[in-house]
């Protein structure tokens, strides 16, 4: 077990080590669809719980798998697992697809090792790869959007790594538990879309190539939830203010993502506000954990169940919107794409009702006026969803027919009916007994059956009266503030001369900033000198 | 207290070779080069033999007394190896380096006597077991220093040389008169674990603090600290081993570790702390590291964005010294080894660049990374590592940093270790994005060594930063591993605090 362990994160690392060689690299091609499989077999084989020491390494690390460290292996391994092969396919004609699968790479040992690792160093470590590997996916095309997502991204990823550094010194430290529980809520926030933070997300799945973005969408941002989930105090103690705060965050999540995802005309850009929104059920999820810890017990299963259904749903819809694309929008293709639409929308008999019921019943008991809320909003929150998937199978069915390539469709197809299978069956194979049982009851079917069809039937009204949405700009806030920006550094040239992109070499070089050529001055160090030099001489005299 | 002498022959091994060596005529290049890597090798030999010493509990004291009350000691404690088995590895790297960077150049045989002084200098000053000694020493280091830096004989090399020189003499004025009060004070002041001011009359506090003063602003010149740094960034115009020799290996170091001899062994910890010193200096070192990074951000000229990286990265190691207590001690220490491998890294790469391709800005560097990729992958090793992305060096430092600032109760640390790190990776980010993801914009500046097969540049030049690199990602990899140089500060930290712990 514990060579399974080592080789589920070597095996990324080598067949990425082999790629850097150009006499190796078709041999790391030919291995690199596979480096997510120790993984996937470690999940499905370990006992649980699970722990092997290694302290030689970095500061000590600790691997192992407790019950919810098993399902994000599990789901996380399964991604990449149908990303790698469907990369291969989708990037059969691309020149730079080792320099593809080198990044890709990378970012799975990164990812994986956030799943296996219990101690927070290591933990730092791994998703300090995984966020800082994703940069190479995301400018993959080199393209100037690609390159904006990229800077975006990586400001924004930076930013978050320092706050989760800060967090994790900090939580050590009953003393600054509530500056700890602060920086770890916004700095793994970055990755989980929390309002404000979220900006990055939808410029960086627009901009990947598909399999990209599907283990962006799919596995990296659970990695952020995991954070969480290891690090926050959740079921330890009380936080009444950080909890309503992040639960009113994740409201406000659910519903902005789908407004805003409403607008969008690209399918990789709705679907990063639809990961916005679903992220949200998780704040308010947490942010209950924190509120009311003996609610925390009963959250928890569900909240992992959640992450397994929306990342395998997500995994799924990006990994069907590129078979749409390249094999063309056929019948079979949207009603494969249908599936984990419904899911997510919580349609009757998908992994999305079930855990959907489970959170809802998770949450009901809730001090006032929190419950009373939730109860009313929630239902509304899986409305928008439905309404979502709907113009995201609109703006897919509509597309332009596929422009045919040499890449081969069972590449493309196998691995996204793999992810399709796992969504429709795993999430019921792992949920308890009685959730299943409460999912299956009658009230709890008709309950789910409404959002979807009263989305449906919304769509169609809109069709026939031909509404037409707005239009907003992935990134939406950003685009604005990068605006005001602009506009400030023209009318103040007196600011530094920043660009987002951070200077390389900027104008600015050519002269020292006023105070360092003052200390550098020779009139100025003398004097200082001669003053110091004085004042020592004088002290002497004294003393003397 | 056995073997007193092998203190005095790890002096000796470069200081012979270096004698020699200025004898020899400019053509006996093999005879040099032997000399050299001979000199080095033995160094290493002597160091390892005392490392497995101290590690057991033995210590290394070679005393000479020049008059009395003056004595002439080297001392080789731990703390004392963790500096001069750094310098001794680094020194046969860059020596290696040196011989493939100065192929063909002239004035070799001075070139490499001074380095060797240099080096002598380097070892003396880290096994000093007294002020009078780290003094004699650390001037030795100045005067070794100055002809490397000015080795090109330009005139922008002269004035760089001339500015070096008026700021290092004067600390070492600063430190001198410091020294001379403090032994007036005191008498002959030995570096003892835990310090020995303490037992001095409560009337001295005054006379204590000013005398920390102006040791801290004599060791402060070299160890760059904000305002005294102006001479490092104008140092750049050094030839590159050299400039990994200053900001690496020696000079910069010299200072850092005066302060880490001063605060600890001088003063001790807790009386530093109950004079109200170490606070205004975490302040120091603080102030440093954003200043030192923001004016990284301006710079074009490569070198010299990595020369205010050091003015910052540098006080790292004073920071640490500053937070109070045996895990900031830890990240303080190990970033004295870790600093040097990383940046030596960077500025052997930055000399790689110069030399093969003629590129000595960073908009220069426009898809470097495809026809150079083991040096860029070297040099982003050594980046990353400076931003501190795990699991590379600089990483373990940040971390015990971070809780050693919280161990000393002063959370604001942790503000200025996050915003250093931002501020790296403002600077180096866009570099690595140059060289890795931009086209490259046709040909280079000047390409003077072809690609040749397999070699995108002269062997000596390739291998050094290689390896360099490769232990950057080995000291953070490995850091809890048996002697590594976390584990070492380790060692130290346990001895220094059991002074007064009972």
């Amino acid at each position: 077990m514990d060579t399974l362990t080592v080789l589920c994160l070597a095996a990324p690392l080598l067949a990425a080590a082999l790629l850097w060689l150009p006499a190796s690299r078709p041999l790391g091609l030919r291995l690199a669809p596979w480096a997510a499989l120790p993984a996937l077999l470690l999940a499905l084989a370990a006992p649980i719980p699970y722990e092997v020491d290694l302290p030689w390494l970095l500061l000590g690390t600790r691997l192992g798998l407790d019950e919810t460290g098993r399902v994000f292996l599990l789901f996380t391994a399964l991604i990449w697992l149908a990303a790698g092969w469907f990369a291969r396919a989708w990037l059969a004609d691309d020149a730079r697809r080792h320099i593809f699968a080198g990044f890709f790479l990378l970012t799975q040992a990164g990812n994986l090792g956030v799943c296996l690792v219990l101690d927070a160093a290591g933990f730092y470590g791994f998703f300090a790869l995984m966020s800082l590997a994703a940069y190479g996916l995301i400018v993959h095309d080199r393209s100037p959007p690609a390159r904006r997502a990229g800077r975006v991204y990586l400001v924004l990823a930076l930013a978050g790594e320092m706050l989760i550094l800060s967090g994790l010194l900090l939580v050590a430290d009953a003393t600054h538990m509530p500056a700890a529980v602060a920086c770890l809520i916004l700095g793994f926030g970055v990755k989980t879309g929390l309002p404000l933070l979220h900006v990055s997300l939808p410029l960086a799945y627009a901009a990947t190539p598909i399999p990209g973005a599907a283990v962006l969408a799919g596995a990296m941002i659970n990695a952020g939830l995991l954070g969480w989930l290891r690090f926050l105090p959740l079921g330890e103690a009380a936080l009444p203010g950080a909890g309503s705060a992040l639960m009113l965050a994740g409201l406000l999540a659910i519903f902005y993502g789908v407004a805003v995802g409403l607008t969008q005309r690209q399918p990789g850009a709705l679907l990063a506000y639809s990961s916005i929104s679903q992220m949200g059920y998780f704040s308010v999820a947490l942010g209950a954990g924190l509120l009311a810890p003996e609610l925390w017990p009963l959250l928890l299963p569900v909240v992992v169940l959640y992450a397994l259904h929306h990342a395998l749903a997500k995994g799924a819809l990006f990994l069907g919107v590129g078979v749409a694309e390249r094999c063309g929008a056929s019948r079979r293709v949207m009603l494969g794409l249908a599936l984990p639409a419904l899911a997510l929308a919580g349609a009757p008999l998908t992994s999305g009702m079930l855990v959907k019921g489970g959170l809802k019943a998770g949450l009901a008991d809730l001090p006032a006026p929190w419950a009373e809320l939730l109860a009313a909003l929630l239902p509304l929150a899986a409305l928008g969803t439905a309404l979502l998937m709907v113009r995201l199978l609109w703006l897919v069915g509509r597309a332009a027919p596929a422009q045919r390539t040499s890449a081969s469709v069972v590449g493309l197809l196998a691995p996204w009916l793999v992810l399709l299978l796992a969504l429709a069956g795993l999430a019921w194979m792992m949920a308890p007994q009685s959730l299943i049982t409460k999912a299956l009851s009658l009230g709890a079917q008709l309950d789910a059956a409404w959002p979807p069809l009263a989305a449906a039937a919304l769509c169609a009204i809109a069709l026939r009266l031909r509404w037409r949405a707005p239009m907003l700009p992935p990134g939406d806030v950003l685009v604005p503030l990068l605006r005001g920006l602009a506009y400030l550094r023209r009318r103040a040239p007196a600011l530094p001369q920043w660009r987002i992109a951070l200077p390389s070499g900027s104008r600015a070089a050519a002269r020292p900033p006023q105070l360092e050529s003052q200390l550098r001055a020779w009139g100025t160090a003398g004097a200082l000198w001669l003053a110091l030099l004085a004042a020592v001489i004088a002290l002497l005299a004294g003393t003397g | 207290m056995s073997d007193p002498w092998l203190p005095a022959l790890v002096v000796l091994s470069s200081l012979l070779p270096g004698l020699i060596i200025f004898f020899l005529a400019e053509s006996r290049i093999r005879l040099r080069t032997t000399l050299n890597l001979t000199g080095a090798l033995v160094k290493l030999g002597f160091i390892g033999v005392m490392l497995w010493g101290v590690q057991n509990g033995r210590e290394y004291v070679f005393r000479h007394t020049v008059l009395p009350g003056l004595d002439l000691v080297l001392h080789a404690d731990a703390l004392a190896l963790l500096f001069v088995s750094l310098s001794a590895v680094l020194w046969l790297f860059t020596t290696l380096y040196a011989i493939g960077y100065l192929e063909g150049a002239p004035n070799r045989s001075r070139f490499f006597g001074f380095f060797s002084l240099c080096v002598t200098a380097t070892v003396g000053v880290a096994m000093a077991g007294n002020l009078f000694t780290f003094f004699l020493f650390y001037e030795l280091l100045t005067l070794a220093t100055y002809p490397l830096v000015v080795h090109r004989g330009t005139d922008k090399a002269l004035r760089a040389g001339h500015v070096y020189l008026a700021y290092t003499l004067a600390g070492g004025a600063l430190l001198l008169i410091g020294t001379v009060w403090l032994y007036g004070l005191a008498g002959q002041v030995d570096f003892v674990h835990g310090g020995s001011l303490s037992a001095l009359p409560p009337e001295a506090a005054g006379q204590l603090q000013l005398i920390f003063l102006l040791l801290i602003a004599g060791l402060g010149v070299k160890a760059a600290l904000v305002p005294l740094h102006g001479w490092l960034p104008m140092a750049m115009v050094a030839p590159a081993p050299v400039s990994a020799l200053l900001h690496a290996v020696a000079v910069v170091k010299a200072g850092a570790f005066g302060i880490v001899r001063v605060v600890y062994e001088v003063y001790g910890i807790e009386f530093a702390q109950s004079l109200a010193l170490l606070l205004p200096l975490a302040i120091a070192a603080s102030i440093t590291i954003i200043w030192g990074s923001l004016r990284a951000l301006f710079q074009d000229d490569l070198k010299k964005r990595l020369a205010y990286s050091t003015v910052s990265q540098v006080s790292y190691i004073v920071l640490g010294v500053a937070l109070f207590g045996p895990l900031g001690t830890m990240g303080g220490l190990v970033h004295l080894v870790h600093q040097g491998i990383m940046k030596i890294t960077l500025f052997f790469c930055a000399g790689n660049y110069a030399e093969t391709l003629g590129i000595h800005k960073v908009s220069e560097m426009d898809g470097v990374g495809r026809r150079m990729p083991w040096t860029t992958l070297a040099f982003s090793l050594g980046a990353l590592g400076m931003i501190g992305v795990p699991p590379l060096a600089g990483f373990v430092s940040k971390w015990y940093l971070g809780v050693g600032a919280l161990e000393a109760g002063m959370p604001w640390v942790l503000a200025v270790l996050a915003a250093s790190s931002l501020l790296n990776a403002a600077y180096f980010l866009p570099i690595l994005h140059r060289a890795w993801f931009k086209p490259a914009s046709g040909s280079w500046p000047d390409e003077k060594i072809p690609q040749r097969g397999r070699w995108e540049t002269a062997p000596l030049l390739l291998i050094p930063p290689l390896a360099t690199a490769a232990a950057t990602l080995a000291t953070g990899l490995f850091a809890g591993a048996a002697f590594s140089p976390l584990s070492w500060a380790e060692l130290i930290a346990v001895r220094e605090y059991l002074a007064w712990i009972p």
